[in-house]
């Protein structure tokens, strides 16, 4: 307190007091002199806060906390454009027209960019071939462009160095090589496109020593070879897959990996109609392990991939010795070739069904050039050149294409070749070795002691986009633009020519591979070079081949725009044999071995491992085994029990002095004493991402054959084991396989019974209830407008995982990795489950996509405590992210459990913040929040994209129709399995398959109302 | 009244005869002597387990739920059955000492304010766990019906938003019944105590309690008040929280049966914990003659009743399932029993409803030993009950695709060891600062304690 005694004293310290304001009214002499003596001396002081000063104070921190607080989420600069580009209206999608570069397949795809970013690769509807599909891997390929391992400047035996400099030293050491007569060998994958190979002619007309190296090692390169020898042309034949009437598969697993696989797969679903016709083929597949093609097809016949041969001969000798049915028939030699082979004594060998085997040869022989008989890269060359006189015998060359056919630009090597390659350098006649966007070191090491033998060679350079096994033993790694970042040209079809063109320029200090030679071989550098060239040669060489009276800049930047350039080329194939019948030669001696042999698959997605550092694709459950993260061998349950050997159970596999060790997996279905293992794993320099998965099996091969069976093995148990992680089966298959029947989960029924009886959903009880008719005691709501539906056509499904990556795009979907799957916590809204059913050593295979049911009663949204989760005027069940607290209530009642919540950040969790690393976070949907920690997720139905449709509507002032909106994962299903639309419309294609006499929807009896309908699987046996 | 010989006489309550001085020395005793060694002992062995439980949470807090074996198919586990097993704690003691005051069961005075602080705490434990089991803690005020610029409101058909107000309302109650009870006491303790510190804080807590006839007769009406309030939440709260079970459509969960079956199986595991602590408390602090061999019999009785209750539950879930000829119902039960968890599902048979069997023997229900073994299994298999009712149901539901098993983290068990810890913390707090007895209530009966005949 201030008193009149102490007041001069104090007078600095409690400064502007309402005292002091009231002895200034009052004018006090002395108290003013002290007053403004004071002042002077105070300002600088100031050591107690006045109640201004402390306002103040308060004032500006609260501000300030306010500020610090505030905005959190959004940390960025949103930086406008300056100068607009006329393409980019911001907030809308723009498309590019482009080429597919992740299998020779060349698919045409359209990419969606944002604000020049591109975030989703679909397919180009436009493309005769994939007609506006794209498969699994090639759409979860963006993630490449984005990832942050990419290679950014050139490298010189782990030093970085400029361009320039790389260029310098080896054009320096070509044309040193070329002057020492040296070779020059360049690897690379199978070429498709024209302007590659004009380039890589022009290479050798440079440097005349130079020898291409061309490979695939999942590629169909005995077929080429046995169309080769058959037919005299280095193709494939395009086979009519539409018009087949019987396709019979020989370990061909023609669903997954074929060439032109998305137009096959196109048609093998037209011939699974059920809509209009009930137009069915009918499919065989041999097989010893299940694949996706296996468990679609009509017939799965478990059969030793080592015996096929056999089985083929024995087909022959019965259709033309037997049934006469060729003109090979009179042919003595034939006869004596294959007469040995006696069908009945094979199906009493080897415990094959008699009947199946009848109705096979019944349909083969009745429906002669009206059928296809199919090996898969497995089979040897000798094999498939079977197979080929096989299919000619029944005149199935009918099939083929007379005026296309699938190109092979450059021949492709055999292993044989790859031999001679190595001994080469171990002879010091290789100066220069190039591999151009390959991994031999991964894929042949194993075989030919390959890392060894490159170290002899004087310059080594790998051009990749990711460091690799083979960049890590070259001296020169040059980075390699991402195909969205690169210009090209492809021809995989006659008469079809796609382009491709970058979307985004290149992130990094990287050049397109084709620049790169054409440096080589100019001798300088100039920045897009290749450009030139490709218009060069599009200008002088092909348009004028064509005959197109264009004038090139037009057209140019019409077939830019469309993406594929069709022409008029024509082959002329006369389906002349070349080949003489004495000439099947190799044919196998009955083979009675009982000893394990080993098959070595394709995997679906990673294909020839160049795709294991994407994460997105190491999660996609396998179609068969839904494993994620893994390889490992198949072994059947009688063999397993056998060796008392269990899931996770690490082997050996054994073959002439060579082994790998692999954890082994019991496949129902898997044919006794075979083990299956897939190729695409074990990479040891793959990124974080993808090295050290699995275990590569290709040492395993023989250097001389050619196919990817292996006879003869040794299995021998370790001790150790290794856990697989797989989204399903946490409980005992034996045990439980009947369930998904009994629960009424999926219905299979043969064609001939539904032609019978269309009812047999509607007239089917459990314990005397109907479940269709049975009612329900809660009154549906009442959607007047719009009722968003879905159906799933199940006879169409294959299981391939397409619709699951477009999903993962379109919705900032994260990976989790192996450990979160584990725990069951994988994040995928839509997930493929897979049934067995019956014999386990035989079983049934059964798919059924799942998603958000979208239920009309769900029961999701009624436990909710905050509201989060709550149903839309149209139909829709829907997730309000930022209400949500995360109470898992609503996963807890969902019948379907297709909720998925965060249990962490899983973008921070996931190799430590991976997900999170530039440039990544880029490939992000803007239209699509990004779920933070806590936050319950689930199927949208792409409300995305319903708005934007909305929004196009209320633009053109019209109504939004259910036609407007196609979902991500129905863009993506190759097959159209995924039908999508307004319920309300009558006329719907959707309302066609919700009212079909097979729709039924997943668990009918608790009555919440789903809105997928499911239509039953129908097998066409006999 | 007058003694009849044809009558038996009802054993006293408090069997030595005590003058009051003695009663007050021996209730007051704890409160106003140092803490002895087994005290402190007993503090840092919980207080250990609470911040074993605190730093678990911590990491739970920071990383996230995924810290737990919670995955999308089993969505609620430790955090869920540790819920639902502290509120079936607390049970006990609102049933001893609202119920059995109305019905004027003048045993329970021994026993009824300890059990009714263990209400308190047990609740209080419960209470952190629906709020740590979400998965975005930091915005659990959503779960409250508040005006907000948002428009949004909350779903009052949602049964977790029935839980939010049930177990806050009993926890209000319980607490205002207890904090009423203890004022007479305070005010004796205050008058006794010779701490300033003491002194001012029973002052504050004993709200000016003078012990006038107005004071005794206010206090009795509203104890007999909150005492009617509180009987319906006995039923209520586990009702409600059988609710979240019961309302869904999971089979092993929608079920009918629910609600009073889980109100004896809380008031089962509730007797369960009062008597576990009890045996030790009247050991500890020398209240042998306060709660007699007699209370703990009743107890026992009582846990008799309420676990053959329980038992017939589970007989009937399977006979409904059985009778329903509903597959996915008869799945889950045979699933329970023989599935990956029958276990769990045995220990729960064997502690429910198989041991307190013995009870049916005068000797077993007064032998400490064997009863003291006995509640704390009946303990376990309580916390089981919740654990075989969530984790099995949920783990194997209807598409098999979707099947998955339940394994609980660390971080789990640190977090129930942690609920412990602080139920237990606050036992040992409570016993040392308040008194643990109802004192006035127990010189209420003791013999002639209203004396007649004269």
């Amino acid at each position: 307190m201030l008193s009149e005694e102490n007041l001069p004293e104090n007078i600095e310290e409690n400064s502007s007091n309402f005292k002091d304001i009231f002895r200034e009214l009052h004018s006090d002499k002395e108290f003013n002199h002290l007053y403004n003596e004071a002042l002077e001396k105070r300002a600088p002081l100031d050591k107690n806060f006045s109640r201004r000063k402390f306002l103040a104070l308060l004032g500006i921190s609260a501000a300030f906390a306010a500020t610090g607080c505030s905005n959190y989420r959004d940390k960025g600069n949103i930086v406008p454009y300056n100068k607009k580009p006329s393409e980019i209206t911001i907030g809308n999608p723009v498309f590019y027209a482009s080429t597919c570069n992740v299998c020779s397949n060349s698919c045409g795809i359209l990419i969606k960019t944002r604000e020049g970013r591109p975030i989703k690769i679909d397919g180009n509807p436009d493309h005769p071939i994939n007609s506006g599909k794209i498969c699994t891997t090639g759409q979860l390929s963006i993630l490449s462009l984005y990832n942050p391992q990419r290679i950014k400047e050139p490298i010189f035996n782990n030093t970085q160095i400029s361009w320039q400099e790389a260029d310098k030293n080896i054009i320096q050491t070509l044309i040193k090589t070329t002057e020492n007569g040296k070779e020059i060998a360049l690897i690379t994958n199978g070429i498709t496109s024209p302007t590659y190979k004009k380039l890589i002619e022009g290479f050798i007309k440079t440097f005349p020593y130079t020898k291409i190296y061309s490979y695939e090692i999942t590629g169909y390169t005995n077929k080429i070879n046995a169309f080769k020898k058959t037919y005299g042309r280095e193709s494939l034949p395009s086979e009519d897959f539409e018009n087949a009437k019987i396709i019979v598969s020989f370990e061909c697993d023609f669903l997954n990996n074929y060439p032109n696989k998305l137009s096959v797969l196109n048609k093998f679903s037209k011939n699974r109609e059920i809509i209009e016709k009930e137009n069915f083929n009918r499919t065989y597949c041999f097989e010893s392990t299940p694949t996706v093609t296996g468990i679609n097809s009509d017939y799965r016949i478990v059969l030793r991939s080592d015996i096929l041969e056999e089985f083929i001969c024995c087909l022959i000798n019965e259709f033309h010795t037997v049934k006469k049915l060729s003109e090979y028939a009179k042919n003595i030699s034939v006869i004596n070739l294959f007469s040995k082979y006696i069908l009945s004594d094979f199906i009493l060998k080897n415990n094959l069904s008699k009947n199946v085997i009848d109705n096979l040869i019944n349909d083969l022989s009745n429906n002669t050039g009206k059928s296809l008989i199919l090996g898969g890269i497995q089979l040897s060359e000798s094999t498939q050149i079977l197979i080929f006189f096989l299919n000619k015998i029944l005149e199935n060359d009918k099939l083929y294409s007379k005026d296309k056919e699938i190109k092979c630009q450059y021949p492709l090597i055999k292993k044989a070749d790859f031999n001679n390659l190595v001994e080469k350098i171990n002879n010091d006649k290789i100066g220069v070795l190039t591999h151009i966007d390959t991994n031999p070191v991964y894929h042949f090491n194993g075989i030919f002691d390959y890392i060894k033998a490159i170290e002899k060679v004087p310059l080594v350079i790998t051009l990749t986009e990711f460091e690799s096994e083979t960049s890590a033993q070259s001296h020169y790694t040059l980075p390699i633009n991402n195909y969205l970042e690169s210009w090209g040209d492809y021809n995989y079809v006659t008469g079809i020519y796609s382009l491709q063109q970058p979307v985004i320029s290149p992130i990094y200090n990287t050049r397109q591979k084709e620049e790169i030679l054409l440096t080589w071989i100019e001798g300088t550098h100039q920045n897009n070079s290749y450009l030139r060239y490709l218009k060069n040669n599009w200008e002088k060489n092909l348009l004028p081949a064509f005959g197109f009276p264009f004038d090139f800049k037009s057209f140019w930047i019409n077939s830019l725009n469309a993406g594929v350039v069709k022409t008029n080329e024509k082959i002329n194939f006369t389906g002349e044999f070349k080949i003489e019948p004495s000439e099947l030669s190799n044919k196998p001696t009955s083979v009675t071995t009982n000893d394990y042999v080993l098959i070595i698959k394709e995997n679906p997605f990673l294909l020839d491992g160049k795709y294991a550092n994407n994460g997105w694709l190491q999660e996609i459950p396998h179609p068969i085994s839904k494993i994620v993260w893994d390889n490992y061998a198949t072994i059947s349950p009688s063999a397993a029990k056998n060796l008392s050997l269990n899931t996770g159970d690490i082997i050996e596999i054994k073959k002439s002095g060579k082994s790998i060790k692999i954890p082994v997996l019991i496949q129902p279905g898997n044919a006794d004493k075979v083990i299956s293992v897939e190729l695409g794993y074990g990479r040891t320099k793959a990124g974080i991402i993808g090295s050290f998965i699995g275990t590569n099996p290709i040492c395993l091969l023989n250097a001389d054959k050619d196919d990817l069976i292996i006879k003869d093995i040794e299995i021998v148990k370790t001790g150790n084991t290794y856990e697989l992680v797989s989204t399903q089966e946490h409980y005992s298959l034996e045990k439980y396989k009947d369930i998904p029947i009994k629960r009424n989960i999926i219905y299979e029924f043969e064609l001939d019974e539904y032609r019978k009886n269309h009812d047999l959903i509607n007239s089917k009880e459990v314990e005397g209830i109907n479940l269709k008719t049975f009612p329900s005691v809660n009154q549906p709501h009442k959607y007047d407008e719009l009722k968003w539906g879905m159906a799933i056509d199940l006879n169409k499904c294959i299981g391939c995982g397409a619709c699951a990556a477009a999903c993962n795009i379109e919705n900032n979907i994260p990976m989790v990795g192996k450990e979160q799957v584990k725990l069951n916590r994988e994040m995928m809204w839509i997930r493929i489950d897979r049934y067995y059913t019956g014999d386990i050593n035989n079983p049934s295979i059964s798919l059924q996509p799942v998603l958000c049911q979208h239920c009309d009663l769900a029961p999701c949204e009624n436990v909710c405590p905050v509201a989060a989760t709550t149903h839309s005027t149209e139909g829709i069940n829907g997730m309000a992210y930022n209400r949500c607290v995360g109470t898992r209530y609503c996963s807890n009642n969902c019948p379907y459990k297709v909720r998925r919540f965060n249990f962490f950040d899983f973008r921070d969790n996931f190799k430590e913040g991976f997900l999170y690393s530039e440039p990544l976070k880029q490939l992000s949907n803007p239209e699509v929040t990004v779920r933070s920690r806590g936050v319950m997720e689930k199927c949208t139905f792409c409300l995305q994209r319903i708005m934007n449709a909305r929004d196009n509507a209320v633009k053109e002032n019209r109504k939004i129709e259910g036609t407007d909106v196609v979902t991500a994962c129905q863009e993506a299903c190759p097959t159209n399995a995924i039908i999508f639309g307004n319920i309300n419309d009558t006329n719907s294609d959707l309302n066609k398959y919700r009212n079909h006499k097979l729709g039924y929807t997943l668990l009918e009896e608790i009555k919440v109302k789903p809105n997928i309908t499911y239509i039953a699987k129908l097998r066409n046996n006999h | 009244m007058s003694y009849d010989a044809t009558y038996t006489k009802e054993l006293p309550l408090v069997p030595e005869r005590s003058s009051f001085p003695e009663l007050d020395e021996v209730v007051f005793k704890p409160t106003e002597t140092k803490p002895t060694r087994a005290w402190y002992i007993a503090f840092i062995i919980s207080s250990t387990a609470l911040l074993i439980g605190a730093l678990s949470l911590g990491y739970t807090l920071y990383y996230g739920i995924g810290m737990w074996g919670n995955n999308n198919t089993v969505g609620w586990g430790f955090d869920i059955i540790n819920f639902v097993f502290w509120i079936g704690i607390g049970h006990a003691g609102t049933l001893i000492s609202a119920i059995l005051y109305l019905f004027r069961q003048k045993w329970r005075t021994g026993i009824a304010r300890f059990a009714e602080a263990m209400t308190i705490f047990a609740v209080m434990t419960a209470g952190i766990f629906p709020l740590i089991h979400v998965g975005r803690p930091w915005l659990a005020g959503y779960l409250f019906p508040y005006p907000n610029q948002h428009n949004v409101w909350v779903n009052f058909n949602s049964p977790l938003l029935w839980d939010v107000f049930a177990v806050s309302t009993y926890f209000i109650i319980s607490f205002l019944f207890w904090g009423l009870g203890l004022i007479p006491d305070i005010a004796n303790l205050r008058s006794r105590t010779k701490s300033g510190i003491k002194k001012f804080f029973y002052t504050i807590l004993s709200f000016g309690w003078r012990n006038s006839n107005r004071h005794w007769q206010h206090y009795e009406r509203a104890y007999l008040l909150l005492a009617g309030l509180s009987t319906p939440l006995v039923l209520s709260v586990h009702t409600i929280v059988s609710f979240d079970f019961a309302v869904s459509v999971l089979p092993g969960w929608h079920t009918t049966i629910f609600p009073p079956y889980f109100v004896a199986g809380a008031i089962f595991s509730g007797f369960g914990m009062v008597a576990t602590v009890l045996i030790v408390l009247r050991k500890v602090f020398d209240l042998k003659h306060i709660i007699t061999i007699d209370h703990l019999e009743k107890m026992n009785k009582i846990l008799l009743l309420t676990g053959t209750i329980v038992g017939y539950a589970y007989a009937m879930e399977f006979f409904t399932a059985w009778y329903s000829g509903y597959q996915f119902e008869q799945f889950v039960f045979i699933n329970r029993a023989f599935g990956p968890y029958a276990w769990a599902y045995w220990i729960m048979i064997a502690c429910n409803v198989g041991f307190p069997q013995l009870f049916w023997f005068k000797k077993i229900r007064r032998s400490i030993p064997v009863m003291m073994i006995i509640v704390i299994l009946v303990n376990v298999g309580m916390w089981f009950e919740r654990f075989v009712i969530i984790v099995t149901s949920l783990h194997r539901d209807f598409l098999p695709s979707s099947w998955a098993m339940y394994i609980p983290t660390w971080y789990d068990a640190g977090i129930f060891l942690g609920s412990f810890g602080m139920f237990f913390t606050l036992v040992l707090l409570f016993v040392k600062l308040l008194p643990s007895i109802s004192l006035t209530e127990l010189k209420a009966v003791t013999e002639n304690a209203q004396p007649k005949n004269h």
